[in-house]
């Protein structure tokens, strides 16, 4: 049977290559039908918010990443609640359908894991 | 047990410093190592262009020479690499660019060589930041 | 599953430490590294709130680090050496790394 990862993405999403390259970790695992988890914590929780505009940075839209995950088989999507609510972000506004969780349920999702990366 | 080692950060940050060290105590402990992968910034560890006082540690050198000795699978992650210019001959011609900077031992290739590494290996560890 | 959780930044300037300390399971363990060892400094919230853990939560701290900054722990911090820190690799069902 396969290891579990899950990948916690701390990095706002045009703080630099960070965010897209925990994406690319987790859909590379998706694509080889690993189970893979990710989790949206601290400023990561702004690659979630909504109506980005990637264009004016000259970046790729991350939002387009995002949206593959479930297509790629990560469906185990969660954000921290306690980081959503610190930046002001809503979960029913969110550009991404993912689990909140509280601190507590945070601790028990980590222990769930067979290994984890934070990045 | 079986480690994966994945490197996150450059030579001149301690923490690329710490994860050679680690892997050598693994090895001389008994241990073996499944593959280093090195991703994000981990890329320029690898580099053979960094240059180094003589009376300072040459890290890139360092790796280089405890992956040949140990003959461990020393993977480099290719997207990462690319994006921050390190390339090997193969890439350096394909991409037209003037001089390669990785060599031997490091191979490049992608991140489904970190997941098998990950699943192989007893412990995934992770080294990067300072 | 009992988690080694490994930081290796100042606490000063950085939130993983604030984070980490809100993730951590009753077996899970800290090993501080690089300028994470600054979380020790006396006086200091942060050692503080490292003394404050519960006493199932392992505490330790690589050698190099303490030394180079000529920092002790508290009581309940473990020193460790490459060899002890792969130990810990192995004692642990997993290591995360607050990269």
């Amino acid at each position: 049977m396969s290891k579990s990862l899950l990948i916690i993405s701390r990095q706002a999403p045009w703080s630099g290559p960070g965010a897209r390259e925990a994406l690319d970790i987790a859909l590379a695992g998706g694509a080889f039908d690993l189970p893979i988890g990710m989790l949206f914590l601290d400023d990561g929780v702004f690659q979630l918010a909504p109506a980005q505009q990637p264009g004016a940075l000259q970046q790729k839209d991350l939002s387009a990443n995002l949206q593959a995950l479930p297509l790629f088989g990560v469906e185990s999507l969660y954000v921290s609640a306690r980081s959503l609510q610190e930046r002001g972000l809503h979960e029913q506004r969110l550009s991404l359908a993912v689990e909140p969780l509280d601190d507590a349920a945070l601790t028990t999702l980590v222990a769930r894991y067979d290994q984890v990366i934070t990045l | 047990m079986k480690f994966a080692i994945a490197l996150f950060s450059p030579p001149h940050a301690p923490s690329s410093r710490r994860a050679l060290r680690f892997a050598q105590a693994a090895i001389a402990g008994g241990h073996q190592i499944v593959r280093l992968f090195f991703y994000q910034e981990g890329v320029h560890s690898a580099s053979s262009n960094v240059v180094s006082p003589q009376d300072e540690l040459d890290l890139t050198g360092e790796w280089r020479d405890f992956v040949h000795a140990q003959q461990l699978d020393g993977v480099v992650c290719i997207a990462a690499a690319l994006r921050r210019g390190v390339l090997n001959e193969q890439e350096a011609q394909r991409y037209a660019r003037a001089a390669a900077n990785l060599e031997a031992p490091w191979e490049l290739s992608g991140l489904g060589q970190l997941h098998e590494a990950a699943q192989l290996a007893d412990r995934l560890i992770c080294f990067g930041g300072p | 599953m009992a988690t080694l959780h490994m930081l290796s930044h100042s606490p000063f300037s950085d939130s993983r430490l604030s984070s980490c300390l809100r993730l951590l399971g009753p077996s899970d363990a800290l090993l501080l590294c690089g300028d994470a060892v600054y979380a020790l400094q006396p006086g200091s919230a942060q050692r503080q709130a490292l003394e404050l853990m519960p006493s199932s939560i392992g505490l330790f701290a690589l050698d190099e680090d303490l030394n180079a900054r000529a920092l002790d722990g508290p009581q309940r911090l473990q020193v460790v050496d490459y060899a002890g820190f792969v130990e810990l690799s192995c004692r642990f069902d997993k290591v995360n790394s607050w990269l």
